[in-house]
């Protein structure tokens, strides 16, 4: 009889977060099921998530501590014991941290414990600290947190029970995998439109009713030629614009001088608008005015001012912004664009979703139903991973706000624990006053003004990755494209130790591998590494391990605790709060342990505060203890369910020694549920606000006023054009100006503006595969038969003309190289667009696979013809290739051309880097 | 259809001995004297020998070989069953008439005996046709020519088997081969038919229906669920080059029926009918072999239609 | 006895419903599937060549894609594949060893592995492909509606679903009896006109599947001004002169 068992945890195929209950038998991992009670995923689970048994059984685990002993890259390591990696490690950091704390750059990837690794950097003092983010999608984050206070980055989801239009712009799979899923099912039960604008039809595009296939980095005028329609049809809620948004608040008109286009306030600081009904200007705020929305009014000094909304209609309604004048850009017919804005107009306004709920918004008043546009808007790397990205989604929140759809039933919705106040969060941490101090904040933030970048007097930038320069203002979630090529220009000088936690920055989230292999591998004159140590903390044997010089080999998912917290990014969703913990399910077999636990351990070995005491005694023995204990501020911790002395407290109460029990008891998770009163117009919704607030969810309670206008953006155009003490390299002044433009802006792709249009005539773009999640999976038995290699798809007539069929050997070649795979001609994309599926590709040797596995002989990375950097104009520096607001990574400005291989080259593809398999050697003595 | 090598040899080898067995059944149906003992008897001995040989090369191609006894059990629905047991209750048959044959030739029960193992050898063969021709998602098998053309090819092949054991036991060839002749050209004549046939055939399906879309719309793969190939693909998607096709349809015909139907002749008129009757039996064996390749090469299965073969 | 003709009078006939309107491809089915089966009651599902240069193993599900239809029409369709448990199954007649087999009460095909020789004949015999080859095991293989699962009475009741079915993350897939007119999925078949694949070879498949849908805005809003350009529309002006209250 064997011995039968199951356990809740959370899945970690992906960063999905959903909830499993693992079945055991005699202790190994028997079947993985979706937690029917789990609020993210009810049940149900991904092929990622099914096929969690085999990444646990995987060759490619790493199974001890390794230090480097050949060259790096080669893949010679020696296994070594956990007490000398600790060692080496806290002695190589205490030496750095005692001189410029900032020589460490902790960079890491698809961190479910950013609170964790954050506060770690903070309180080691350096300020090189980032993760995922920057690479990914600070664009919406970044676009959303100043425009609504919420994102769709995690941040937000449509209102799957009441939308009737869904617009899904440029999402393939997204974070929310299986919510998605699982919405998308209930649109179409109750026989919703889904439209999708995407230049590729497969997957949700496949099944949206209609399929909208937009030319590459045109979305942004897409939208705004929808505003356009909506606007000259006055097709505009505006009542919801003065209510909750500064479209009326007055914006200075008095060009070159420092308050030219900031918004006019009164003395005490309140915004102003004009009231039309005392025909007087009045605070923004106050209720019982009938605020004009146009015109130009004189303020008390003279100046004038216009409202808001006034500029922007203005900007909109010109005829370069009708459908007919942005057709072609888009590759949509000016007629589509058309009925598509009479969709939405309808559906907005002639189909009201009503609630029958009261409540009460912050100026007290009571409203008797909840009244909603049900179009809901869902956006993701499509518009984020463009260098026009942060523009085009502040278009499309633009569009929402215009439509009165913002958090109201049937529209998009803010995921707990949002909205924040605009802009989320703190400015970024500063260095302290000595070298081992902490920094001032966490060290990513949200700047609002020039002085709260991290610049130098000459208005150059500290960080490593130059994010919070002039460069990249609002790079909230830093460059992590960039960081290797950065220390790799800096030098010794700057960087010391490299420390990169899961993720595989030396091939698939490489803007290009091969440059980044060979700045990690380039040796100084006295035949040091020019970036001088590399720390790489993963659990399985990829491209990037191979580059470091210490390893410290991570648990699987199910070896572990881990805590998806509030603090980070938590499994809140639109009806509350929630968060999870992963619990360890298995016991490691191998001389592996959890990263957290290591970190926490190095913390304390350094007597960081918040690990250590006065003493410099650590605090904490695990990561399970400091998810019980540890208060980021009183009565705020990790976990915000079961918390206070008797686990009745939600969001704020003091520790609960038995906290992980409760979670455990429920399933692994925590979820409260708001009521009914609480789950709309939460910007200005009195409970929600207040309760949020006592909940310890925001600072406030104030109303959260959503910008149509981003008066931040404009603050920084100031300084480019001379204002105030902070002011841009002469270098950047222009670019400043143009792009931090406070009313959303279209403009071409750099890169693209910069590739040869005549060389370069196609678009590349990679999409997210549902059933493989970026390099996870490819050492997965079952995932790999599913995607061991991709294909370069492209539309049948380009095919044709180019004399191209399925399955023939191309060249993709962009203006910095050329990389080798096979083609695949569909119908379903953009004519000019080609795609594949995003890394597929593997590096020979990686991820324990044979040598001529199909992931490396025929699986390619289209990063190989992508590049860090645009071409640098006469002389001066290179930018990098990302947003200018943002320094969101600019993946799919890529454009190419392709040309079919001749007959001679082998069946191969092209870049092929020399195989490097981990050989670890064992120490004598030491057991395997 | 993947051709299995033992299932081309299994089907070869029994056509010939089945045929051969047939032949010496009628030969004792139709009271052939004592001086055709050896003939018999000798024939018999091959029939046995080669239609042993096909079974074992059939029970190789089974997965769980220990088990293959299992197969006779449901003969009320299943050809292969009845095949397997037709295969088996010829033994006893074969025996009883060789020895029939050898203590009483020409007796009454001999001659019974001699028909009944005709029939077994001709039932035999039927039921393995009929596994062909009853699988439905097989448009080049299920079809009305499968069974009598596996019927004509064991009787013609039998034919030529019979040719050269007379020949050796005899000198001569004699009737039998006219029979072989007569039997190479209905086995031509009923392969070219047959091709005529499927090559008239539309496809049995289209991948719209097979996906539950109306019938007449366009539909193409975009991918397929896994890259490497699959079971169902390596054993329903076999393709082969039209041109090579081609070629190796004239070559069947030309060494499976044309040169065995001259050799016959040859040998009916007495020319070298040693060396034109094993030659025969050669060129047949080749040329079924060929064809029976052909046969699996070019049916296409309606599963493939899933991976956008043709079928 | 394994002939089909058996099943007697209205007895039950479960099986799949498959929705080919939300199936969005994701091939969780198909993964959960071979999940659930590699440690089920069975033998587990081989896997050949699973770190290698080819790999593959034996899957009771599979998800195709394909392109349908032109231009206004077009469509990508995402397409499950898997055993049918058809009322005339041809892969249970032509079984010699009674291996494969259909069951009276409930109509589920089976196929029992500790006599199955692994002569493939059945495998031929399925027009849709939805019979694998073990070769470890020498033995056939494919769906068995999780007869391990919907009949598991230690499970909680909402838990006896097919593993495809209770993972499936675009709800695309429904199980029940499709002899009952009234069960959900006989409903959903009427409602939405399911189909059988490949009709004309009478295998009478028991699942059916859904055929894509387009939804419409039924009378959009039509009050654009055909040209447009000139700042801003009259209607919008109207909207502005509105008296608004804050
Ligand atoms: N061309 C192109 N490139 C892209 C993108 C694109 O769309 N196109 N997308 C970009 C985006 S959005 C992103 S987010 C990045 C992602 O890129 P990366 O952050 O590099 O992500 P992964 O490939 O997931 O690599 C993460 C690493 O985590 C390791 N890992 C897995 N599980 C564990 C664990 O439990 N513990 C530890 N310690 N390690 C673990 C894996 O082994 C792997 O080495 O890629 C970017 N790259
Ligand atoms: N299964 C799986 N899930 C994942 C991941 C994974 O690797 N695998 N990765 C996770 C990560 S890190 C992230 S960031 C998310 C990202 O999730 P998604 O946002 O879905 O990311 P992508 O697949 O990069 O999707 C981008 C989509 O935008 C389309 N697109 C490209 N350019 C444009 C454009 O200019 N306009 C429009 N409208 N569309 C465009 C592409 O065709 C593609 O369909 O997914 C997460 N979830
Ligand atoms: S989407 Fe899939 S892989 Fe991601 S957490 Fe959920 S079940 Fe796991
Ligand atoms: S789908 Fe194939 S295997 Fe399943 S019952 Fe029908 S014929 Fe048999
Ligand atoms: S493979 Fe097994 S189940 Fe299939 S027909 Fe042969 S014996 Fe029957
Ligand atoms: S019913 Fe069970 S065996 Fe059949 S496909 Fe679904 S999960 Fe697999
Ligand atoms: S799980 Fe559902 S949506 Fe995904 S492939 Fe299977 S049927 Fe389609
Ligand atoms: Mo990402």
């Amino acid at each position: 009889m064997s011995a039968k068992s199951v356990a809740y945890t959370t899945c970690y195929m992906c960063a999905c977060r959903c909830g499993i209950k693992v079945h055991l038998e005699d202790g190994r991992l028997r079947y993985i099921e979706g937690n029917r009670n789990h609020p993210v995923n009810r049940g149900v689970l991904c092929a990622k998530g099914s096929a969690g048994i085999m990444t646990a059984v995987s060759p490619a685990r790493l199974t001890s501590p390794l230090r480097r002993i050949g060259p790096r890259g080669s893949g010679s390591f020696e296994a070594i014991s956990w007490d000398e990696a600790l060692r080496t490690l806290t002695e190589r950091l205490a030496a750095i941290r005692a001189h410029d704390p900032n020589r460490l750059a902790l960079f890491t990837g698809r961190d479910q414990s950013q609170s964790l690794t954050g506060h770690f950097a903070r309180m080691f003092g350096t300020i090189n600290f980032a993760a995922h983010g920057g690479f990914c999608s600070v664009n919406m984050a970044a676009a959303g947190l100043y425009s609504l206070g919420g994102a769709f980055w995690e941040f937000g989801e449509p209102d799957w029970e009441y939308a009737r239009l869904f617009l899904l712009f440029g999402v393939a799979e997204d974070h929310d995998s299986n919510p998605i899923k699982l919405g998308l099912a209930r649109l179409k039960a109750r026989g919703a439109k889904i439209v999708s604008f995407n230049p590729v039809r497969t997957g949700y595009s496949a099944i949206a009713d209609e399929f909208v296939a937009v030319t590459p980095g045109t979305d942004g005028l897409l939208v705004l030629a929808l505003i356009h329609c909506l606007l000259e049809s006055g097709h505009i809620d505006t009542e919801f614009l003065i209510r909750y948004t500064n479209a009326h608040h007055l914006i200075i008109d008095a060009a070159g001088t420092a308050d030219h286009g900031l918004i006019a306030r009164d003395a005490e600081g309140r915004e102003l608008a004009f009231d039309r009904r005392s025909g007087a200007l009045a605070p923004a705020q106050a209720i019982g005015i009938d605020p004009a929305l146009t015109g130009s009014f004189a303020l008390p000094d003279g100046r004038h001012a216009r409202p808001a909304f006034a500029l922007l209609a203005e900007r909109f309604t010109a005829p370069e912004y009708a459908p007919e004048a942005v057709a072609e850009r888009c590759g949509v017919p000016a007629a589509t664009i058309r009925r598509l804005a009479g969709e939405i107009a309808e559906v907005a306004f002639r189909q009201p979703v009503v609630i029958e709920q009261p409540w009460t918004d912050t100026h007290g008043r009571r409203h008797a139903r909840m009244v909603g546009r049900p179009v809901a808007i869902h956006a993701m790397r499509g518009i984020s991973a463009h260098s026009n990205g942060f523009h085009s989604c502040r278009a499309i929140h633009v569009l929402q706000m215009l439509l009165g759809a913002v958090d109201t039933p049937g529209s998009w919705r803010y995921k707990s624990p949002y909205p924040k106040p605009i802009p989320a969060g703190a400015a970024p941490g500063r260095p302290g006053d000595r070298p081992a101090a902490p920094l001032t904040a966490a060290p990513l933030g949200c700047p609002t003004r020039p002085e709260e970048l991290l610049v130098d007097a000459q208005g150059e930038a500290l960080r490593l990755d130059r994010a919070f320069s002039w460069e990249a203002p609002l790079a909230i979630h830093g460059l992590m494209h960039m960081v290797i090529a950065r220390a790799f220009e800096a030098g010794p000088e700057k960087i010391d130790t490299l420390f990169l936690y899961m993720s595989n920055m030396a091939w698939n989230s490489a803007m290009n591998p091969g440059e980044t292999t060979r700045m990690l591998s380039t040796t100084e004159a006295d035949g040091s590494y020019r970036i001088p140590f590399v720390v790489v903390a993963d659990a399985f044997a990829s491209e990037t391990v191979a580059y470091a010089d210490l390893v410290l080999p991570d648990t699987t998912y199910l070896e572990r605790y881990d805590c998806i917290s509030l603090l980070d990014r938590p499994i809140g969703s639109a009806h509350g709060p929630a968060d999870a913990i992963r619990i360890p399910v298995l016991k490691p077999e191998r001389d592996v342990r959890p990263f957290q636990d290591v970190l926490i351990e190095v913390a304390g070995r350094l007597a960081l505060a918040d690990f250590a005491d006065a003493q410099g005694r650590p605090l904490y023995a695990s990561y399970a203890e400091y998810i019980v204990r540890h208060e980021r501020a009183p009565g705020i911790g990790p976990l915000a369910g079961f918390r206070g002395a008797d686990g009745q407290a939600l969001g704020r109460g003091e520790p609960n020694p038995q906290q992980l029990q409760r979670y455990i008891d429920n399933g692994g998770f925590w979820v409260h549920h708001l009521p009914a009163e609480q789950l709309y117009f939460k910007y200005a919704n009195q409970a929600y606000l207040t309760g949020a607030r006592a909940m310890g969810l925001i600072g406030s309670s104030e109303p959260i006023v959503l910008q149509l206008y981003c008066e931040p953006l404009q603050r920084f155009r100031l300084a480019a054009e001379g204002h105030g003490p902070c002011v841009p390299p002469q270098r950047l002044r222009e670019r400043v100006r143009r792009y931090f433009d406070p009313l959303p802006l279209w403009y071409v792709p750099l890169e693209q503006a910069v590739s040869e249009r005549a060389s370069y005539p196609l678009h590349a773009i990679t999409q997210r595969p549902m059933a493989m999640y970026h390099s996870w999976g490819s050492h997965n038995a079952w995932l790999r038969q599913i995607l061991p290699e991709n294909r370069i798809y492209l539309h049948r007539d380009l095919a044709a003309e180019l004399g191209i069929e399925d399955e023939d050997w191309v060249w993709v070649i962009s203006r910095t190289g050329r990389v080798k795979g096979r083609a695949r001609t569909m119908s379903g994309v953009n004519r000019n667009t080609v795609w594949t599926w995003n890394a597929i590709g593997k590096r020979s040797g990686a991820w324990a696979l044979a040598a001529n596995a199909p992931e490396s002989r025929r699986g390619f990375l289209l990063n190989h013809v992508i590049s860090e950097f645009l071409p640098a104009e006469d002389g001066a520096a290179a930018h990098s290739n990302s947003d200018p607001v943002t320094g969101q990574a600019a993946w799919f400005d890529l454009t190419v051309r392709i040309e079919r291989c001749g007959a001679e080259t082998p069946d191969e593809t092209a870049p092929h880097p020399e195989a490097n398999p981990l050989r670890v050697r064992v120490a004598m003595g030491r057991a395997t | 259809m993947k051709p299995a090598a033992s299932i081309l040899l299994l089907t070869t080898l029994t056509g010939f001995a089945y045929g051969l067995l047939a032949w010496l059944g009628l030969y004792g149906a139709a009271g052939a004297s004592e001086s055709a003992d050896t003939l018999v008897l000798a024939g018999i001995g091959i029939v046995l020998a080669l239609a042993t040989l096909g079974l074992i090369a059939s029970a190789l191609h089974l997965g769980r070989k220990e088990r293959a006894w299992r197969a006779m059990s449901q003969w009320r629905s299943s050809w292969l069953s009845r095949e397997g047991l037709a295969a088996l209750l010829t033994y006893p048959i074969v025996l009883g008439y060789a020895w029939a044959q050898y203590r009483a030739a020409g007796s009454l029960g001999t001659r019974l005996l001699g028909g009944i193992a005709a029939l077994a050898a001709l039932s035999t063969v039927y039921c393995t046709a009929m596994i062909y021709a009853s699988l439905k998602p097989i448009r080049q098998w299920h079809n009305p020519h499968t069974a009598p053309d596996y019927l004509i090819y064991a009787l013609f092949s039998g034919a030529t088997l019979l040719a050269l054991l007379r020949t050796i036991v005899f000198g001569t060839a004699g009737i039998a081969a006219v029979l072989a002749a007569f039997g190479a050209l209905c086995a031509l004549v009923a392969k070219l038919a047959y091709w005529r046939h499927v090559d008239a055939q539309g496809p049995l399906a289209t991948l719209a229906s097979a996906i539950g879309l109306p019938k007449d719309t366009t539909a193409r793969p975009l991918d397929a669920p896994h890259f490497s190939e699959n079971f169902i693909l390596r054993e329903m998607g076999f393709q082969i080059a039209r041109r090579h096709a081609r070629k190796l349809r004239r070559i069947a015909l030309a060494l499976g029926f044309g040169l065995p139907l001259l050799l016959s002749v040859l040998a009916s008129l007495g020319v070298l009918p040693l060396l034109s009757t094993s030659l025969a039996v050669a060129c047949a064996a080749l040329g079924l072999l060929t064809e029976r390749w052909l046969f699996f090469a070019q049916a296409t299965h309606v599963a493939a239609l899933y991976y956008g073969r043709r079928i | 006895m394994t002939m089909v003709a058996n099943r007697p009078p209205g007895a039950r006939q479960l099986g799949l419903v498959i929705d080919l309107d939300t199936c969005v491809g994701c091939h969780a089915c198909a993964v959960n599937c071979k999940e659930w089966n590699t440690g089920g009651e069975a033998a587990r599902l081989p896997d050949y060549d699973p770190y290698g240069t080819e790999p593959d193993g034996v899957w009771f599900n599979r998800i195709h894609s394909y392109e349908t239809g032109t231009d206004g029409s077009a469509r990508t369709v995402n397409f499950p594949r898997s055993c049918l448990h058809c009322e005339n199954p041809l892969c249970v007649t032509v079984c010699p060893t009674g291996a494969s087999f259909k069951r009276a009460d409930d109509g589920i095909v089976l196929i029992n592995t500790d006599i199955c020789i692994g002569c493939k004949l059945c495998s031929w015999a399925c027009p849709y492909g939805a019979r694998e080859f073990d070769e470890t095991n020498g033995v056939m293989r494919k769906c068995t509606l999780c007869v391990d699962r919907i009949y598991d009475e230690t499970l909680p009741e909402a838990e006896r679903e097919p593993a495809c079915v209770a993972t499936c993350p675009a709800k695309a897939r429904h199980f029940g009896d499709l002899a009952d007119p009234q069960s959900k999925v006989s409903q959903l078949v009427r409602d939405r006109g399911g189909v059988d694949l490949l009709e004309d070879l009478g295998y009478r498949p028991t699942n059916k599947y859904l055929p894509p849908r387009q939804a419409q805005i039924p009378s959009p809003a039509r009050e654009a001004p055909a040209r447009s350009g000139s700042g801003l529309g009259t209607a919008l002006l109207k909207l502005l002169d509105k008296a608004l209250s804050r």
